[in-house]
């Protein structure tokens, strides 16, 4: 369990994290979202004892990170959004590294290391100096370090960036794989990968705390209006009166291709099919129909209360570029 | 902190710096005996220790410059700090592992004492002297190298300033006869290193108020005690600066003098050095 109270880091004078409290209970996994610099990094950093904070406290599975660092360090394996790793060292003599470092008794380091390196799947690599690895490696032999003393929490910065896409997915099986046995903390600023990995969600924002809840119940919280991206043949003026009927028109503009709509269903539900269905009565022909995923970006500007409080352009061209 | 130290050595033994520093010491040591002892026939070796502390210019930057600034840049430090290891393991670690590879090349020049033995030399305690206050000024060369390293994320302006440390000390005691030696530019000298203490504890406070009280109580005493007893002044524009002079420390136990004075002259530039980076590494995590 890890408790974190009314934490604030300042940097010359600016503060990255403000007055943030929250309580990490055992047994989840719980993701850290926000947009860069909402301070999800240097909260990771105070809550693995590598920044101090300004003000507040963490306390880490029953041990105060400040006055007790070394027993609330042993019961955490962090992996920063840099994996810490030595170039010139092989994989193998890393890891025996880091299980000494992490005060793993001699007895039980060769097993450890065996392990890590059987459950990262670093068998064939485990002899060749880490400068020479890929990213995906790298990103692995950090998380193998993090594992190695088998900590009860593990605390993963952005583990998911820079892979490409099989070892995005890779990686996640890998993290829901740990979260059985372990208190996983990730950040990300990727609403799917949150939303598809974790219990619980943190939502950051400017070093606050925006919402701290299950995935799901976020996304209700946004409302369920489902946005839809509509090109339609026809005037402008047909369109955007055939599509008033079924839903809120958000934004529309005309090219060559035809007149494009972004529409906001007005209350839950899949309204494609009366939106195409009500362009065909209008005498337009609809060239493409396409629902969006509701984003991090709407959730967050919701959360923020940037939403309705903006001049109308902002919300909207932000909501388009996702 | 043996973790740290294993793993140091290793990199240091097995990057090109280890070889770099092994290499240049026994070169430049082994021509400073061939000179001085085999060619110009001289049976104590102390000429050729004190000509090569040419090599603290090479061997001390290359040694010391990467061990925390490259940490920091590659974000490695990370894994160390947050690690349950507390920061002065972490630090004695490092300067083991650098002392380490420094005894190296060391204990390779207790051999030449050695080899003047079988021409007739009865100098050996007074050889070995020499090689230990060498060795001595190189530990603390290496605590200040780390200190530097530990306050940059450059190797490269780590060993420039290493560099330059090295060449104040070693130059300040040819420097003395051309500092004037009155009371009132000693005055102005402590007057200058007041300035010099506030803008350090703004440097490290950002207290706007506490550096201007450090200023007016130092610089205020100065010009009080100035007035009071002039005469305290005269000369101690060169008892200061005998802080940084090396090279007189060491040439007591080149003329053959045992002194405790410069072992702890020597010794205390390494704790303090070792101390800097330890208080370095943690203020770095509060700022």
């Amino acid at each position: 369990m890890i408790e974190v109270k009314h934490l604030t880091k300042e940097y010359d004078g600016f503060a990255a994290v403000e007055d943030l409290s929250f309580v990490i209970e055992d047994g989840m996994i719980y993701g850290f979202l926000g947009p860069n610099g909402a301070g999800k990094t240097t909260t990771m950093n105070i809550m693995t004892g590598y920044l101090s904070p300004t003000d507040g406290e963490v306390i880490v599975n029953g041990h105060d990170i400040l006055s007790e660092p070394e027993e609330a360090k042993k019961t955490i394996g962090y992996l920063p959004e840099t994996p810490p790793l030595y170039g010139d060292l092989t994989v193998l003599e890393y890891l025996r590294f880091t299980a000494e470092l992490k005060r793993i008794p001699k007895a039980e380091r060769k097993a450890r290391v065996d392990t890590v390196i059987a459950q990262m799947g670093l068998e064939e690599v485990s002899g060749r100096l880490i400068r020479n690895l890929s990213k995906g490696f790298r990103q692995r032999i950090g998380l193998a370090q993090a594992l190695i003393a088998d900590p009860q929490t593990l605390i993963l910065d952005e583990p998911t960036v820079g892979l490409d896409p099989k070892q995005v997915i890779e990686i996640r099986e890998l993290i829901r794989a740990l979260g059985k046995t372990h208190t996983v903390i990730l950040s990300s600023h990727i609403l799917s990968e949150v939303s598809e990995v974790c219990d619980r969600v943190l939502i950051l924002s400017e070093g606050r705390l925006a919402a701290f809840d299950t995935p799901e119940k976020l996304k209700e919280s946004v409302g369920s209006g489902m946005i839809i991206y509509v090109t339609a043949l026809g005037s402008e003026e047909q369109v955007t009166d055939a599509l008033r009927k079924v839903a809120e028109i958000e934004d529309s503009s005309v090219s060559d291709d035809g007149v494009h709509v972004r529409v906001r269903a007005a209350e839950s539900g899949d309204i494609r099919g009366e939106i195409s269905k009500a362009l065909f009565e209008a005498g337009c022909s609809v060239v493409e129909l396409r629902a969006k995923e509701t984003g991090l970006e709407e959730i967050f500007l919701h959360l923020t209360g940037q939403d309705g409080e903006d001049k109308d352009g902002t919300p909207d061209e932000k909501g388009g570029r996702t | 902190m043996t973790a740290i130290y294993k793993k140091e050595l290793r990199s240091l033994m097995t990057n090109m710096t280890g070889a770099i520093a092994a290499a240049s010491a026994l070169l430049v040591t082994g021509l400073m005996f061939r000179y001085y002892n085999l060619f110009n026939g001289l049976l104590t070796l102390h000429y050729a220790v004190s000509g090569s502390m040419l090599l603290f210019y090479i061997v001390i930057p290359v040694l010391s410059m990467r061990s925390f600034a490259v940490e920091r840049s590659q974000k490695t430090d990370q894994l160390l700090l947050t690690s349950p290891v507390r920061i002065s393991s972490i630090v004695f670690g490092k300067y083991l592992a650098l002392v380490t590879v420094f005894a190296i090349p060391v204990l390779m020049m207790c051999i030449y004492p050695l080899i003047m033995l079988s021409f007739g030399a009865e100098t050996l305690l007074w050889d070995y002297v020499c090689i230990f206050a060498f060795f001595l000024m190189g530990c603390a060369y290496l605590a200040v190298g780390m200190f530097i390293s530990s306050c940059t994320e450059s190797a490269v302006i780590s060993a420039i300033l290493t560099i330059l440390f090295i060449f104040a000390t070693q130059m300040l005691s040819s420097l003395f006869t051309m500092i004037s030696g009155t009371a009132f530019t000693a005055m102005l000298f402590l007057l200058v290193l007041s300035v010099t203490a506030a803008l350090l504890v703004y440097g490290m406070t950002k207290h706007f108020g506490l550096s201007m009280l450090t200023l007016g109580v130092l610089g205020a005493g100065c010009i009080i005690a100035y007035m009071l007893r002039p005469d305290f002044f005269s000369g101690r524009t060169e008892s200061v600066l005998r802080i940084l002079d090396f090279s007189t420390h060491f040439s007591d136990f080149a003329g053959g003098v045992f002194s405790w004075t410069n072992v702890l002259f020597f010794l205390s530039y390494a704790a303090v050095g070792i101390a800097l980076t330890i208080q370095s590494l943690d203020k770095r995590r509060w700022s």
